[in-house]
């Protein structure tokens, strides 16, 4: 019986084919983007999980100072000193490597009239094992041809970016002095294509950054500048079998008891931060498309009420022929429902279009690679959510409907 | 006993601040298989005769018995069985549904009875050709001329198997020609058939098939004849 139920309701929505589809389309648009923002939302979540989690692996972590992410972001302590062989020294690390951060007077050598160029730069200090052991943070390095990267028993040895090389005329195997204190150039790194997409690692070193930076290896900078004090960051790789998040907790402690302020962080802090970035930003998007979806749904009632109106003699033959109240309810309310679901199937395909196309964009102009998530679920649960939609608009018209008397109804011009 | 027996009704209904009495306390029998013709002037009861003989309505007095059975004391589903099994309708509007085809207008009452699909689609068919329209099963009610539209109309009335039929001036709307063979075909029903058939109607032609003409008057009988 519910089978003809929707038989006689599909009959009656294709019979007003332009008011359906006008009703249709109301839903449609709600749905399109409803379904267009969580599928880009979902693939934005998963790339940026899985950059981070390329980026950390399943053994690392990094310490920065406290308040360097979340809210607030950027404004860490500037008093961030951490003692490389301490943190070695605890229990499960097997790596530490740091970046830290100077501003140094940095003198290049004279050019053919004997004029120097001399000034305030960016003087990286960069643990050795850095470029070695942590390349997924790093992202590609490449040097000029000839050059090196860092050794434990580097000291006054320096590599700067291409444009600083030039700038100061310091090609590789030249002098240049830091400080007053002269540095051997063994490395020059190589400018990347400006239109290749970023594979910067999480430092943002690599292709074109670093440009006007000079790198020295970590410890060199503690003689020129004594204890660190705006170290950037800290990368941590524990040893194999240790639990990552243990040995970060550990470390956090230890440090912190020492008057450092930091933090650990690892691959499952920076995902559920995503996580709650991510669905804060859902959940507010979605609640703007859920007007459009509440409109949507009026217009479904309001186009149901207006059939109710129309059909009254209609609905009187039918009760006179024998249908209860009951079956005259469940036929308007599977009518209102099928326009739900039509507007969500519609809005089904058209909101994962968008979000192809969304995901396109982003690809080409930003060089971003989202995956369109369009998952089973996604699309069943849109699907039954926009039946009920039509059908909670139909619940009052389908109730004014059943409860027409039969005698009026039938009586009813 | 007979089938239909009505005692001493009255139906009072409310339209605006006056209250209308359309039936002030009619008494009428009906017996199985009789043609019984309810004439009558505009306002003189007849539809609200005919909505209660139905079991569309119940009355506000007396008593209105389906063999036996008072229907006033029974729930609105129940009047609901008892029409969608017992009582055939023929409207003067036809009263067909635009969307669907000859063959679903007429499986319609059974929809509502749970007959299954199967029996459904070949009882619909086989009434279709009994009232003529074997080669229309498919067209919708605009396809077809009001004759045929009423014919349609017969079958959906005879698709429970009612033992009653209740034309509500089933010629008001028909030329003469197809309004003879509707005529022709409801007292077909109730002589091969023994079905009972209660027709409403102005149309003295019409009243010619009747066994027996009951007149109202102001809600009431005002006369029984044998013949119009």
């Amino acid at each position: 019986m519910l089978r003809d139920f929707f038989l006689l309701a599909a009959r009656s929505i294709a019979h007003r084919k332009m008011r359906s589809w006008l009703t249709i389309i109301g839903v449609f648009i709600g749905i399109t983007a409803v379904v267009a923002l969580i599928s880009i939302g979902l693939g934005l979540e998963k790339t940026i999980n899985d950059q981070v989690s390329e980026v950390f692996g399943v053994d690392s972590f990094v310490i920065s100072p406290e308040g360097a992410f979340g809210p607030g972001g950027g404004h860490g302590s500037d008093t961030f000193a951490i003692d490389l062989d301490e943190l070695r020294a605890i229990d499960g690390v097997k790596e530490a490597a740091a970046i830290r951060d100077e501003t140094g007077f940095v003198e290049g050598l004279p050019d053919a009239e004997g004029e120097t160029v001399k000034g305030f730069l960016s003087v990286m200090g960069l643990s050795p094992e850095l470029l070695t052991e942590f390349p997924s943070f790093v992202g590609e390095v490449e040097l000029e041809e000839g050059g090196r990267e860092f050794t434990d028993t580097d000291e006054h040895v320096a590599i700067l970016g291409s444009e600083i090389a030039e700038r100061l005329n310091a090609p590789l195997g030249s002098m240049i002095e830091i400080e007053g204190i002269p540095f051997e150039v063994v490395g020059v790194f190589v400018t990347g294509e400006e239109d290749e997409p970023e594979q910067g690692g999480m430092m943002g070193f690599g292709a074109s950054a670093g440009d006007d930076t000079v790198f020295v290896p970590y410890d060199v900078l503690f003689d020129l500048y004594g204890p660190a004090e705006t170290v950037l960051v800290t990368l941590v790789r524990i040893t194999e079998g240790a639990d990552v998040d243990d040995v970060a907790d550990r470390a956090e402690t230890a440090l912190n008891e020492q008057g450092a302020e930091i933090m650990a962080i690892t691959y499952s802090d920076v995902s559920d931060m995503v996580g709650t970035m991510m669905s804060t930003i859902s959940a507010f998007l979605a609640g703007i498309a859920g007007i459009s979806l509440l409109v949507g749904g009026v217009g479904v009632m309001n186009t149901m009420f207006t059939s109710v109106l129309e059909r009254t003699k209609e609905i009187g033959v039918m009760k006179a022929v024998g249908a209860k109240n009951s079956h005259v309810w469940i036929i308007f309310l599977i009518e209102s429902g099928m326009m739900g679901l039509v507007g969500g199937a519609v809005g089904t395909l058209f909101g994962l279009g968008l979000s192809w196309i969304a995901s396109m964009l982003l690809s080409r102009v930003f060089g971003i690679d989202i995956a369109v998530v369009a998952s089973a679920s996604l699309i069943v649960i849109t699907l039954a959510g926009s039946f009920a939609l039509g059908a909670i608009a139909g619940l009052w018209p389908a109730r004014r409907a059943s409860k027409l008397p039969v005698v009026d109804a039938l009586r009813y011009e | 006993m007979p089938l239909l027996e009505l005692q001493d009704v009255t139906k009072e209904y409310k339209l605006g601040k006056t209250t209308v009495r359309a039936l002030r306390g009619l008494d009428l029998n009906v017996e199985r298989g009789e043609i019984v013709g309810i004439m009558g002037p505009s306002g003189s009861g007849k539809s609200t005769l005919m909505h209660i003989l139905g079991a569309l309505d119940v009355p506000t007095g007396g008593l209105a018995k389906l063999e036996g059975t008072d229907v006033t004391s029974l729930s609105e589903s129940q009047l609901v069985t008892v029409r969608g099994r017992r009582i055939g309708f023929v409207f003067q509007t036809f009263n067909l549904i635009q969307t669907l085809s000859a063959q679903m207008n007429v499986e319609l009452p059974m929809i509502f009875q749970k007959v299954s699909r199967k029996d459904r689609a070949s009882k619909a068919i086989a009434l279709l050709e009994r009232v003529g329209l074997g080669d229309r099963i498919h067209h919708r009610p605009n396809e077809l001329s009001g004759g045929e539209r009423q014919r349609v109309a017969v079958a959906r009335a005879l698709a429970n198997d009612p033992e009653i039929i209740l034309a509500d001036e089933p010629t008001g709307n028909l030329d003469s020609e197809s309004g003879a063979s509707i005529l022709g075909l409801l007292k077909e029903l109730s002589k091969t058939d023994g079905k009972t058939i209660i027709l409403v109607t102005h149309d003295p032609e019409a009243a010619e098939i009747a066994d027996r003409i009951v007149r109202l008057k102001d809600g009431a009988v005002r006369k029984e004849s044998a013949h119009a």
